[in-house]
This record gives C-alpha cells, sequence and structure tokens, in this order.
C-alpha cells in the first residue's frame, strides 16, 4: 500500500537521534545569523541592495500606494444569514394579489424579485378583472414614491402612531360629549373586513355618519341603479353574448373594468360572421370612440335627448324628447333600427352621471330585452358606491361646526371636491390617513401614513360573486398602519389586518392557505335581484326622466370631463403614467382642453408647429358659473363635437409631489358633478408648450395599418384583394420583396424563430404595454422637455392614425396635383376614423441596421432577433437613421445621474432605483437602445425548459408587452414550433409585414384590422 | 525648354526676376503681421475657442445638448463633416490632378489650396469623432487586434469605409503638401537672420541642400505622390457619399450621388480657394501672381461643376419620379415644398443659379463678384448637405415618427468653432509657410512670365 511507505531524509532521521531530533525541532536546519548581521554596523552599511531589489521595492510600495489610493466602492448589502425557504437570489417570487386604488380594481400576480416588488402582471384567469392597464401596471412604482408619508405627523411636526391613536380616541370621545358627529370619509367601501369595522363603529358611536366618495362621481347612476334594483352597484355588461354595442359617451375600454370588457370586446370581434359591431355616440373622442365602426359626434346636453329618442324608436312610447337637429335624429334612427334587429343581443351604455341618462339608458336595455342577457344588474359590481348627496349633507355639517371629529381614509376631497377645504376649517379635529401629505392631509389636524397596496393586507369584494385578496410583497417601506387596524382600535378592537381578514376568509367558509395562493374566491351568490321587476321599473320611470333629460339646457359650449392614463389622480405624482402619451392626442405630460379645429378657428385658438417640430398652444380661461379656471391649454382634437370641449380630470395637483406639482389644471374646480356642462372659453394671451411624441397624424396614403370592411373580409377570405403582398417587376419576372433581394437569407428553420404577431383588430390602443415595457426593461423616464425635443425613449409605442379626406382617389378625380395632395392629406379629417398600431423593433431578417454599424455593436441572432450589444456601441446613430421603423432610441443623457431629470427619472431616486429589473442592464449615456423581444424572458423560459428537459413549450412565457395586453392582441413565440399561436397567426389571411416592400423581412407582423361595416 | 505661345495670357505679371519672387513669396513670413491680420487672427480664436467650449460641453453633458431627435440622428454634426470634406477637395485636385494634366497656372495656387485641404479635413475629421455618443469609445473603428473576445469592425459599414478614406485622404495630402514645402522652407532658411528662425526652418527642411539630384528626387516623388492623391479625389467623397446611398431612406438611397458628390465637392473647394485666395492676393500684395487669369480658370471650373450638379438635382427629381415608388416621391415633393423647401430653394438658388452669371465674361473676371459667388456657393454647398440629410430624415417611412429639427447654440458654436479653427490654422501658415510654391513658380517664369513673354513676341516693338 502506497500509504504504508516512509521516507526518511538519512539514516539519522532513520535511527533517530539525538542530534536529528532536534534538528527536527527548528525549523531551520542551519543557524540564521541575524544577530551578527545586525549587531554589526559595518555588514549593515556594506550590505547593498541590488538594482533588481530595488526595482522590487520600489514596484511593489508603489503598487501598494496605489491600490491603498483607490477607494473601494462601498456598497451597502447585506446578506442573508439564514435564506428563507421561499427566495433564491436571481429568482422570482411571484404573489397573486389585488390591486384597488379608489377607482381601478384588478387581480393581479406581483413579481418580486430579492424582496422587491418589480413588476405588476395579470392575475390568473378567472378572477374578476384580471388583467393589467397602464395604472395597474404602473402601481408598483407608486410604492417606491419617496413623496410618501414616512411618519404620522400632527400640526406639521412628525410624532408617532401612540399620540395620533389617542388624539383620535380623545377627539372621537369629545364629539360624543359634545353632541358632535363623527364622520368618517372613504372611497367606496367594497371590503367586507373594512365594512365590518364600519358597523362596529356605528354600533359603538351612535354620532357616527360613514360618507363614501368617488373621485369621478358615479353617485346619480348609483341612485338610479338603487331604486331600480335596491343594491347600490353599477350592472355589469355581458359583451360576449351581444352582437351589437352603442355606446353614449361612456368610455368602457378605459372604465374600471376595462380589462374585463376590453378582452370580451376583443374576443367578440374576431373578424367573421357574427363580428360585433360597435357604434359610439359621444362629444369628446375617447378611447372607445376611437375603436369603433361608426362615431356621431353629440353633445353631451343632447345625449338625453338622444337617448329618449332612441328609446320612442325601440318601444313604441312617445316620451318627451329635447331638441335635436334632424341630422341627429337621422342618425338615431339609424341606429335605432340597428338595436331594434339586434333584440336582447344589443346593449346600450351611458357614460357620465347623469340620472336621467341612466334611466333612460336602462329603459332601452329593458325595451330591447337586453336585461338579463347583455345587461346583468343581477350581477352587480360594487368597485365604484360614492354618495354625493351624503357627502353634500356632511360638508354641510362640517360648514355648520357639527362635526367634531373626521377621518379620512385614502381620500382627497380638498382636491377633488369644491368647498371641502372650507369646510374643514370648522372641524375641531381631522385626521387624514394617506400615503402622502396632498392637499387635504397638509389640512388636517393630524395626518398618518396607510400602507400602499402592495405593503398591506386586504379583501375585496368587486363583485358580487367573487372574493379577492391582497397580500404584502414587501415589508412596508414605512412607519405606516393599516386603517383598519386604526379604526378598529376605536371599537377595541385590536387585532392585526391579516387577522381581522383571516376572519372575514374563515367568515365566508374558506381555505385561507388556497384562497390566499389564488388571490381570491368565488363567493356564491347569495342577493337576489329580481331581473323583470327591474326591467319594469326601468320601463315605468322612462317618460319621468327623459322630461327631466329634455330640461337640460344647451351651453354655447359645454365642457365633457374625461381621464387620461393617469387616472382620477390618486397616482398623479407616477412619472410612468405621465410618460405614457395620450393614445388619442399623444400628447405626454399635461392635460388641455380638446376643441375642434372649426371651433378653434372660430374663437382664435391657434396650434402651430414650432421649428423643431414641437407643438405650441394657445391658452384659454375656462368659465362654469362663477368659477374660474385660468390657463388652460387648448389642443385641437379631430373628431371633437363641435360647441364641446374635453378636459381630464387628475392633473393641477399642487401636494402630490415633484413629479406631477404644478402640472396641468384641477378640473375638478369646475364642479361639473355630472362630468359635463355649459362652460364659458376665454382666449388668453400666451401660449402652451405641448410635449406630444408624434407630430404626423395621418398615413399619408400609405399601407401603414391594412385595413379591410368586415363585407370585404368575407366575401374574399384569401385576402387577396385587400392583403396584396407588394411586387417587383425584375428581369426574371415578378417578385416578391422576399425573393428579389441581395442578401443571402439566415438560417430560419434549425433553432427556435421567434415571432410576434401584432392584431390591429384587437388593440384598443390603451398604452398598457407600453408601461409594462418600461418597466420589465428599465426604459428611462425623460420628463416633459425631453419629450417635446421629440426625445422620449419607448421602446414600444402605439402610432394613432387619423383619416384623411383627401385620397389618391379624390385627388385624381378633382385633378389636385401632388403638392396640393399631400398637403391635404396631412391635415386629420373632421370626423376622422382612429387606427392604433403598436410598433417596437421589428427584429428584421434583413436589417438596415445591422449592416451600418461601424463596429457591429448590432447584429443578427439565430433565433430571430436583432441583437443590440450596448457595451460595444460607440453611438453614431447611423442605425437609428437607417431604421425604417424608427424603433431605435438613444441616450441623449445620462439619464441616471443628469440633474435635468432628478425629479423624473425613478432611477435617481433612492426609493425609485428599487423597481429596476435586475435582470435588465441600465443604459449609459451614448448608446443606442430599442425593443430586445424580452431577452431576458427569453432566456429564462429557454432555461427553465432546459433544467426540466422538455422543449420550449408554446406560450410557456412570453414578452411584457403580450402579457399587459388585455385583448390578447400581441401573439409571442416560436414559428417553428408547428401548432403554435403565432406560427397560427403568421399563416393567418389577415397577416402581413409593416413596410414589406423595403424587404427588411421582419419578424414582427401585423394583423389586418376589419371594420364592422359594409 | 518649355516654350508657351504667347496667345496664351502669362501667368506672372510684370517684370519679375527670380530675386523678385522669392522676395515676394518670403516678404510675410518676414515682415511683421499687419494689422488687419491680428484683427482677423483674434476673431477667428475666439471663434475657435467658442467652438472648443462646446465640444467640451457636448462631450461632459452628452449629445442631447444639440438639437438632435429619435428621428434625425444626424444634422449640422454631418452636414459639417461632408461640408469640409467637400471643400478639402479642390486642394487635392489642383495640386495632383493639375499637376498631372501639366497645367501650369495651378503653381501660384496649388500650395494654399492643398493648405486649405488639410486644414478642412481637420475640421471634418472632428465631426465623425464628437458626434459619437462615446467619443471614448472612438478608436473601437479602428480594427486592431484586441481581447474584447477579438472583436472585429464591420466592413459593411459605410462609416468603417469613412474612416479608412479620410485618413488616407489626410496622411497622402500631408505627406505631398509637406513634400512641395520643403525646398521653400529651405529658401526661407536661407534667408533667415534670426538663428531661432533660421534653426526651425532648418528642420522644417530637412537639409535641403539643392542638388540636381535632389531637385531630380523632388519631382519624382511630387509625381508619384500626385499619381497616388488622384484617386483620391474620386474616392473620398464617393465613400462619404455612400454613407447615404447604401442606407435605405428615401433621399439617400440614390446611385447617382458618388460622381454628384465628386462634382459638388471640386465646386465647393474652388469656391472656398477662392475666397481665400482673394484675401491673401489683397493682404499679401500677390496679385502679380494670383492673376486675373488664375481667378478666372477657378471661376470656369465653378461653373461647370455648378452646372453638374444642377444635372444631378433635375436627375434625382426625375428619377424620382420615374421610379414610381411613392416614398422616394414624397421625399423630392417634401424637399421641394415640405416645412425645409426654403433650404431646398437656396440650395437651388446657390447653387444652380448664382454660377451661371459665369458665363458671362465681364462677371468672372470681377473680383468683387467672384469674392461673393465663392462664398453664396459655400453657402449653398452647406444647405446642400443640410436638404440632404435632415429633409429626409425627417419625413421617412411612418408619417408616426415624422419630426423636425432645429439646432441648438451649442450645433452652431460648434460649427462656428470649426470656422475659427480653420482660419486660426490657415492665418498662422499664412504668416509662417511660403504661400506660393515659389521654386516651381520659378520654372514657368520664362516661359509664362509677361516680361519673358514680351521679350519673345514676334511681333513685339524689337
Amino acid at each position: 500500500m502506497a500509504t504504508d511507505k516512509v521516507y526518511w531524509k538519512g539514516f539519522d532521521e532513520l535511527a533517530n537521534t539525538e542530534v536529528s531530533q532536534r534538528l527536527a525541532q527548528n525549523e531551520f536546519a542551519g543557524e540564521i545569523p541575524v544577530e551578527q548581521f545586525l549587531g554589526d554596523e559595518k555588514l549593515m552599511g556594506s550590505a547593498q541592495t541590488s538594482r533588481r531589489d530595488f526595482l522590487k521595492y520600489l514596484g511593489f510600495s508603489t503598487a501598494a500606494a496605489t491600490l491603498a489610493a483607490c477607494e473601494a466602492p462601498i456598497v451597502e448589502s447585506i446578506p442573508y444569514v439564514v435564506k428563507p425557504d421561499s427566495l433564491t437570489p436571481g429568482m422570482p417570487t411571484y404573489y397573486a394579489t389585488a390591486y384597488a386604488d379608489g377607482q381601478d380594481f384588478a387581480s393581479v400576480l406581483v413579481k418580486t424579485r430579492e424582496g422587491r416588488p418589480i413588476k405588476i402582471e395579470p392575475g390568473d384567469a378567472g378572477r374578476f378583472n384580471r388583467g393589467t392597464n397602464g395604472r395597474a401596471q404602473a402601481s408598483v412604482l407608486s410604492l417606491y414614491d419617496s413623496a410618501r408619508l414616512r411618519q404620522p405627523v400632527k400640526a406639521g411636526a412628525e410624532t408617532n402612531w401612540e399620540t395620533i391613536q389617542a388624539d383620535l380616541q380623545q377627539a372621537v370621545a369629545s364629539s360624543v360629549a359634545e353632541g358632535k358627529q363623527f364622520v368618517l370619509i372613504t372611497g367606496s367601501v367594497f371590503s367586507p373586513s373594512f365594512k365590518s369595522v364600519i358597523s362596529a363603529l356605528r354600533q359603538n358611536y351612535n354620532n357616527f355618519v360613514h360618507v363614501e366618495v368617488d373621485a369621478v362621481s358615479s353617485s346619480e347612476v348609483l341612485d338610479v341603479w338603487e331604486a331600480l334594483t335596491g343594491v347600490r352597484a353599477l350592472p355589469s355588461y355581458a359583451l360576449s353574448n351581444a352582437d351589437l354595442v352603442v355606446s353614449f359617451g361612456e368610455d368602457f375600454l378605459s372604465g374600471s373594468t376595462a380589462q374585463q370588457l376590453s378582452k370580451a370586446f376583443a374576443d367578440r370581434r374576431k373578424p367573421g360572421k357574427g363580428m360585433l359591431r360597435h357604434i359610439q355616440v359621444e362629444s369628446n373622442m375617447s378611447l372607445s370612440g376611437a375603436n369603433a365602426d361608426k362615431r356621431i359626434k353629440i353633445k353631451p346636453s343632447q345625449v338625453g335627448s338622444a337617448l329618449a329618442y332612441v328609446y320612442n324608436q325601440v318601444s313604441g312610447n312617445n316620451v318627451t324628447v329635447g331638441n335635436l337637429s334632424e341630422d341627429v335624429k337621422g342618425l338615431l334612427k339609424g341606429i335605432s333600427a340597428e338595436l331594434s334587429s339586434a333584440k336582447g343581443r344589443s346593449i346600450v351604455m351611458v357614460g357620465g352621471n347623469s340620472g336621467a341618462n341612466a334611466h333612460l339608458c336602462a329603459a332601452i336595455n329593458s325595451a330591447l330585452g337586453n336585461i338579463g342577457s347583455t345587461l346583468r344588474p343581477d350581477l352587480p359590481v360594487f368597485i365604484c358606491s360614492g354618495n354625493d348627496n351624503v357627502m353634500a349633507n356632511a360638508m354641510a355639517d362640517m360648514a355648520e361646526g357639527s362635526v367634531g371629529a373626521l377621518v379620512l381614509v385614502g381620500v382627497n376631497p380638498a382636491y377633488n371636491r369644491v368647498g371641502f377645504a372650507e369646510a374643514l376649517g370648522k372641524v375641531a379635529y381631522s385626521l387624514s390617513l394617506c400615503d402622502r401629505l396632498d392637499e387635504t392631509a397638509s389640512l388636517t389636524s393630524a395626518a398618518a401614513p396607510i400602507p400602499h397596496y402592495l405593503e398591506a393586507w386586504a379583501d375585496f369584494t368587486p363583485t358580487i360573486s367573487e372574493l379577492a385578496l391582497a397580500q404584502p410583497t414587501i415589508r412596508p417601506l414605512f412607519n405606516s398602519k393599516s386603517a383598519l387596524e386604526v379604526l378598529g382600535a376605536l371599537t377595541g378592537n385590536t387585532q392585526s389586518s391579516k387577522d381581522w381578514i383571516k376572519g372575514t376568509v374563515a367568515g365566508f367558509g374558506l381555505s385561507w392557505s388556497q384562497t390566499l395562493h389564488d388571490g381570491g374566491a368565488s363567493l356564491s351568490n347569495n342577493v337576489s335581484i329580481s331581473l323583470s321587476e327591474t326591467s319594469a321599473k326601468a320601463l315605468a320611470g322612462a317618460g319621468e326622466a327623459a322630461s327631466v333629460a329634455a330640461e337640460v339646457v344647451e351651453g354655447d359650449f359645454e365642457l365633457a370631463l374625461y381621464q387620461k392614463t393617469v387616472g382620477a389622480g390618486s397616482q398623479s405624482n407616477n412619472p410612468w403614467l405621465h410618460e405614457l402619451p395620450d393614445p388619442i392626442t399623444r400628447a405626454a405630460w399635461d392635460n388641455y382642453i380638446t376643441i375642434s379645429a372649426k371651433d378653434a378657428l372660430a374663437i382664435g385658438i391657434v396650434n402651430e408647429t414650432q421649428s423643431n417640430g414641437a407643438l405650441n398652444g394657445s391658452l384659454v380661461t375656462l368659465k362654469a358659473g362663477n368659477l374660474i379656471l385660468q390657463n388652460v391649454p387648448a389642443l385641437i382634437q379631430p373628431g371633437q363635437a363641435q360647441g364641446t370641449i374635453g378636459l381630464a380630470v387628475g392633473y393641477g395637483r399642487s401636494a402630490s409631489g415633484r413629479v406631477s406639482d404644478g402640472l396641468g389644471v384641477n378640473a375638478y374646480a369646475l364642479n361639473l358633478h355630472q362630468g359635463f356642462g355649459a362652460i364659458r372659453i376665454e382666449v388668453e394671451a400666451g401660449e402652451h408648450e405641448f410635449a406630444s411624441t408624434q407630430l404626423g397624424n395621418t398615413m399619408m396614403g400609405r399601407k401603414i395599418v391594412n385595413e379591410v370592411t368586415l363585407a370585404d373580409f368575407m366575401t374574399d377570405p384569401s385576402g387577396a384583394s385587400w392583403n396584396e403582398k407588394p411586387t417587383y417587376h425584375t428581369l426574371d419576372g415578378i417578385k416578391t420583396a422576399d425573393e428579389s433581394n441581395l442578401w443571402t437569407n439566415h438560417d430560419h428553420e434549425s433553432m427556435h424563430m421567434w415571432n410576434m404577431s401584432i392584431d390591429l383588430n384587437s388593440c384598443t390602443g390603451c398604452g398598457a404595454c407600453v408601461i409594462a415595457c418600461h418597466m420589465e426593461n428599465n426604459v428611462p423616464v425623460v420628463g416633459k422637455a425631453e419629450i417635446r425635443n421629440f426625445r422620449d425613449m419607448h421602446w414600444l409605442r402605439i402610432d394613432r392614425y387619423y383619416s384623411t379626406d383627401m385620397t389618391e382617389a379624390r385627388a385624381e378625380e378633382e385633378n389636385i396635383g401632388a403638392i396640393g395632395k399631400y398637403a391635404a392629406m396631412e391635415v386629420p379629417g373632421e370626423s376622422p376614423e382612429v387606427v392604433f398600431q403598436p410598433v417596437m423593433c421589428q427584429h428584421c431578417n434583413h436589417a438596415p441596421c445591422e449592416t451600418v454599424c461601424p463596429v457591429g455593436a448590432t447584429v443578427h441572432s439565430r433565433e430571430g432577433l436583432n441583437h443590440m450589444a450596448y457595451n460595444r456601441c460607440i453611438g453614431t446613430r447611423y442605425c437609428a437613421n437607417n431604421c425604417p421603423y424608427k424603433v431605435r432610441r438613444f441616450n441623449w443623457f445620462n439619464y441616471q445621474k443628469n440633474e435635468r431629470f432628478t425629479d423624473v427619472n425613478p432611477a435617481q431616486d433612492d426609493y425609485g432605483r428599487m423597481v429596476l429589473n435586475p435582470d435588465v442592464t441600465v443604459r449609459s449615456r451614448g448608446v443606442m437602445e430599442k425593443c430586445t423581444m424580452c431577452i431576458q424572458r427569453i432566456q429564462y423560459g429557454k432555461l427553465e425548459a432546459k433544467k426540466a428537459g422538455q422543449p420550449v413549450a408554446d406560450g410557456a412565457f412570453t414578452t411584457a408587452c403580450a402579457q399587459a395586453c388585455d385583448t390578447g392582441a400581441i401573439t409571442f413565440g416560436d414559428v417553428n414550433t408547428s401548432g403554435s399561436a403565432v406560427q397560427v397567426a403568421k399563416n393567418d389571411a389577415r397577416s402581413y409585414h409593416l413596410l414589406e416592400e423595403v424587404g427588411t423581412q421582419p419578424s414582427v407582423f401585423y394583423q389586418t384590422k376589419v371594420r364592422n361595416r359594409a | 525648354m518649355h516654350y508657351e505661345s504667347n496667345v496664351r495670357e502669362p501667368l506672372i505679371l510684370g517684370n519679375k526676376s527670380y530675386k523678385d519672387i522669392t522676395i515676394d513669396v518670403a516678404r510675410p513670413v518676414e515682415t511683421a503681421a499687419p494689422k488687419a491680420w491680428w484683427i482677423v487672427f483674434s476673431i477667428s480664436l475666439v471663434m475657435f475657442l467658442w467652438g472648443v467650449g462646446c465640444i467640451m460641453y457636448t462631450i461632459g453633458t452628452g449629445i442631447g445638448v444639440w438639437g438632435l431627435n429619435k428621428t434625425v440622428g444626424w444634422a449640422w454634426d454631418i452636414t459639417n463633416f461632408v461640408w469640409w470634406v467637400g471643400i478639402g477637395h479642390a486642394g487635392t485636385l489642383i495640386s495632383a490632378v493639375l499637376l498631372l494634366f501639366r497645367q501650369k497656372w495651378r503653381m501660384a495656387i496649388n500650395r494654399s489650396a492643398e493648405a486649405m485641404t488639410i486644414f478642412s479635413v481637420i475640421q471634418a475629421g472632428l465631426f465623425p469623432l464628437i458626434h459619437m455618443g462615446r467619443i471614448w469609445l472612438g478608436y473601437w473603428v479602428f480594427p486592431f487586434p484586441n481581447q474584447y473576445g477579438s472583436l472585429w469592425v464591420n466592413f459593411n459599414s459605410p462609416l468603417l469605409w469613412d474612416v479608412f478614406a479620410i485618413s488616407t485622404y489626410l496622411t497622402v495630402s500631408t505627406v505631398f503638401w509637406y513634400t512641395g514645402l520643403i525646398p521653400d522652407f529651405a529658401m526661407i532658411r536661407d534667408r533667415a537672420i534670426n538663428p531661432v528662425q533660421k534653426h526651425i526652418y532648418r528642420i522644417l527642411s530637412f537639409g535641403w541642400g539643392g542638388k540636381a539630384k535632389a531637385w531630380q528626387r523632388f519631382e519624382e516623388v511630387s509625381l508619384v505622390l500626385a499619381g497616388l492623391a488622384t484617386p483620391l479625389v474620386l474616392s473620398v467623397h464617393t465613400i462619404v457619399s455612400m454613407d447615404f446611398a447604401t442606407s435605405v431612406i428615401p433621399g439617400w438611397h440614390t446611385t447617382i450621388f458618388p460622381p454628384y458628390f465628386v462634382a459638388g465637392a471640386i465646386f465647393s473647394g474652388f469656391a472656398m480657394v477662392q475666397t481665400l485666395l482673394l484675401i491673401v492676393r489683397r493682404i499679401f500684395k500677390m496679385e502679380d501672381y494670383i492673376t486675373i487669369q488664375h481667378i478666372e480658370m477657378m471661376n470656369i471650373v465653378i461653373m461647370v461643376t455648378g452646372s453638374i450638379v444642377g444635372v444631378a438635382y433635375i436627375t434625382e427629381l426625375f428619377i424620382a419620379w420615374y421610379s414610381g415608388v411613392e416614398y422616394e416621391q414624397y421625399a423630392f415633393l417634401n424637399r421641394a415644398t415640405g416645412p425645409y423647401w426654403w433650404a431646398y430653394w437656396s440650395m437651388m438658388t446657390c447653387n444652380v443659379f448664382s454660377p451661371q452669371f459665369m458665363w458671362f465674361k465681364k462677371l468672372r473676371t470681377n473680383l468683387i463678384f467672384t469674392f461673393l459667388i465663392s462664398i453664396v456657393v459655400n453657402i449653398g454647398m452647406w444647405f446642400e448637405r443640410f436638404v440632404i440629410i435632415v429633409t429626409s430624415l425627417h419625413r421617412d417611412y411612418l408619417p408616426s415618427s415624422w419630426g423636425m429639427f432645429s439646432p441648438t447654440f451649442v450645433d452652431i458654436g460648434i460649427f462656428i468653432g470649426t470656422i475659427g479653427f480653420f482660419f486660426v490654422l490657415f492665418l498662422l501658415y499664412a504668416r509662417t509657410f511660403p504661400v506660393i510654391a515659389q521654386a516651381e513658380l520659378k520654372t514657368i517664369l520664362k516661359s509664362s512670365g509677361e516680361s519673358q513673354k514680351k521679350h519673345h513676341d514676334p511681333h513685339g516693338a524689337h
């Protein structure tokens, strides 16, 4: 055995002599003359350091000094002592939760990385309103908003929760003693646990008043439905049963249940037999109006009369009809005929907050037999339940001084209710439980932080048959406390919000773990609403409602309020929402009145393009009664009904945070509680600078968005007549762009081939995908000035085109020359049709960008993608110039450091930075960037498949944009996987490449839009 | 000896001896600078420093300080680049091509024309550098062996061709120019009294001794270098034009670009030579050497090349219509009638219309008129590049991305800075270098000098 062998140095060691034992004790066998050397000065003096030694010492000491001089960056990172089981660094963890911010509700999945929520994704299929609109997507950034309140505040100074709780207890007790009211103002409450705390408060304090208030009120509409069904809730729409949607000013594609409705809408609008037809009757150009097959312009005050007219037509009754022009009557007659022929398969909706209109709408649906089929009052939605009458009473009581204690939870009436701030001054003690020191909280006696929805436990019953749970995904960033606990303590209930919600879930007889895992559960419907009774009541009250509607006085100008992506105002400090341009106007970071070109000309409003391409517009003053709103920018909007203007709410904040303070004007200040009203406009001196991401508004006669009518689609399903591929006459005969190219083709067969299909028929243009892309890919926010400089960084944009009155055919007919023709083509029509087209990097297989880069920083992958190597890029911008789709974005500045962007770019904020996706590089200044088709997701998906030993399954992963799309307009996948969704889409007759004639062979293709009309 | 017909106008006026030429050429170097020189120099220096400041601001902050945007990724930067490269071409054409064609009239102007070439190529070279987002990595455009996974440049990219074209051009021009300067430096060295000056010119003249063998080699080298430089006249601007011609952008994607760009380059280069020489001739009193005949010859070149450029413009329009491509048609219609119509018509007026005046002898021999036209042509040629670059980019395929461009103070400042830099270099050159290739000029004194011609005139007074 080798290990048995013993080696010895010599026979002395073998014999183990004394000498050898002694030597073995010493480190060195021989004696080292240290003493001798150091003791003898002479010897020292004569000792020489050789040149080699000197250089060695010099080298080492220089290196040491240099190293010591370099300050190593100190990165504060604390490793786990014990790693949590559920958490692997580098791997995402998902939590099912529910998003509710007083306006929207969504069932979502939250993606966390290393304990930080970084992305909001659509919840499980089957959950109510699963999906993510722009606000839900962006809400994760609101969590990291450094403007959030961090500590309880009392009289402007920081305090602690004990003081707040004690003061509140005291104030409530003294209000009881003084015989004054104890008022609680909240948003719409549809949380069972919160409802139980409210009933406990009501039992404990007989002076207790609960007020629900929505920023954008539906109070009158709720009153109508309460009268009809006995439940204060809005009915739900079952678009899946509808063949015809007629919407009077209701923007159902961007409302609070838009995720649900958009999906149903898109599903029913698959081209073919029985495709849903959609008619929109409205004043502002809304997202729904832009998607309509037919759009009719009408003033908001005429909506009631129009509904009455339609009611008479479809029911044969004869209720009062107000003033309507013959033109409008003609159009309405047509609609009524269509409705009558789709009885029980149609739906009529109405927007705004007019009770009379809502009642007439219900009556029409009742007359058409839609109640119970397309309109479901028996499946009410509880997201919105504010009551303006109660609020008005409470404000009157406050002003009288009969309110002793006031608690506000997550509402900001000083911003969105005229007269609230004055009334608040008369209240002895007021406490705002809020996320920031907003307009209201800065006026109350005390303010205390409540957690963001991603930090808190909550439960919701958004519909009668759904329970949704919200769970924390991160430890609270600040010293916040759930309103449930604060109010619960007043009733002597000190359990934590988690226990509270656990109790509620148990009360429904549900399993806690399963419900938590699923993010909710279905509930059995225990409220019975009689459909026939509802229908009968709706018909019975129609005459009365019609006479109310007929009394609405028409103004010279009428204003209809609407909401942009920013929403009603609760998320107005979120830079992603501001950076996303409005889907219709394509203007970002602003609100403004929208006005028709004719009216603008008549009253002297001008929109002018500056030498750098940016748009300037006139400023106006708006007057509604004695309320005045000054410095309102005016934007000319094609498709705006004449005599009307639109203005978005949610802007004009003064205490929201540095992103939004001072942006736009506060439309709530006009106090239009019905959402519309007469208005006077005065043009002011001065100009407003808009920040638009799109300046060319029409397609200039080019085949960019391919469109076909349903009739043509049905007669020629092959697409030969309406989806012609461009061809070239060559020496070898007629060839397509693919066949006549100079380049050798890439191998498209042997590997994955990632392709994307975008269905222009399903895309509603909402913009959720743009925000999803923004957050997934760490796209910098550049702010208003840079957007105005036409330097937005969006990797994915949604182009919006208006139709124009000038066509090739018309030019030929009227003998208009090329110059006149193109000049006219640039001008959108007065009542244009609108199309949306999401455009990202097309991942060309013969990419113009790849050939021109001098350093080869952008190259082709074997999987059909166009790669961008940021590290290699030197920033010549040649690729961007040569891109026919103009999808490449250049880092003009160091967005992460440059102080121009401190206020807007979350990456410059210690909190905001936490939202960055660790899988994606943050790009430096001077490099080009663009859509990667979420290559980090592709890699992750491929690795997961590899670990599982399986081929990559179709649909196992998708891009952020495709995932965010509620309507399923974007399909992503491997076109080489047989039967994959994207392969099916590619072979569809509707599929075409954008700018195919350039010969770029894109990996992205579009599906022709089909309009449902003859 | 070469005999030149009396029908030809003399190229050197007055009764000049070899020594007179020496004295005239050396005068600016040996005498104190006139006040005018100092004034112009100071202004140029301030412009230059302002430009340096703007460049530093750009490099320190980002390309965002320019007026570019997501649609228009190049504007003044590449306009200036092409403009300056174009200007350079006249120098090489005069010194190399005219040498090969034995055009003796080039001798009075080739030195300054070539100096202009080098100084303008220096200005041109600045722009591709500073237009990079990450100039500190600019060396990546060179194919050098490396350890970044052995990354190589992309030989498909016209920008890479530019790198080679411009660097070759600058090198060859500089060597050619310097070779010609050696005997003239020696002349100044021999005349210098100040020991410092003498020492400097001794170094600069490489110990030129003026032996017959040296002259023979000098002639040979000149010829070889002329042969090398001649293809560059055509190749450099051809390659610059390919930056545009090989792209897919309507208005850029045009096969006519190489000849059209070369003609334009010569056109603008001659105009710049005119501008400079009319000043030099006046300030340094060189009217006897740079004669009206020289001016006229150059005006003829301007007229011819201007007309070629005009034909190119019209051909572009015709081809756009004839191609039947809607994008192509719109691009050219938009140039003439879109938001940048003023740039297009400025270009047309300056480049096509104004040189036509040169058909009239009275006008092409009028110094003030020539000077004005030379400025107008250079403005026009700047607009030509602006029109090609900006009006093609600002409205290409998808109207959703259509935009506009407006320069910022930095864009303007850098352009002004390069003009300042150019004049700083040229003014320093004019004070320290022999501005006329006197050694060469002396070779034609006997055949083309005015008095010598009279002397030989068989029908003369004697």
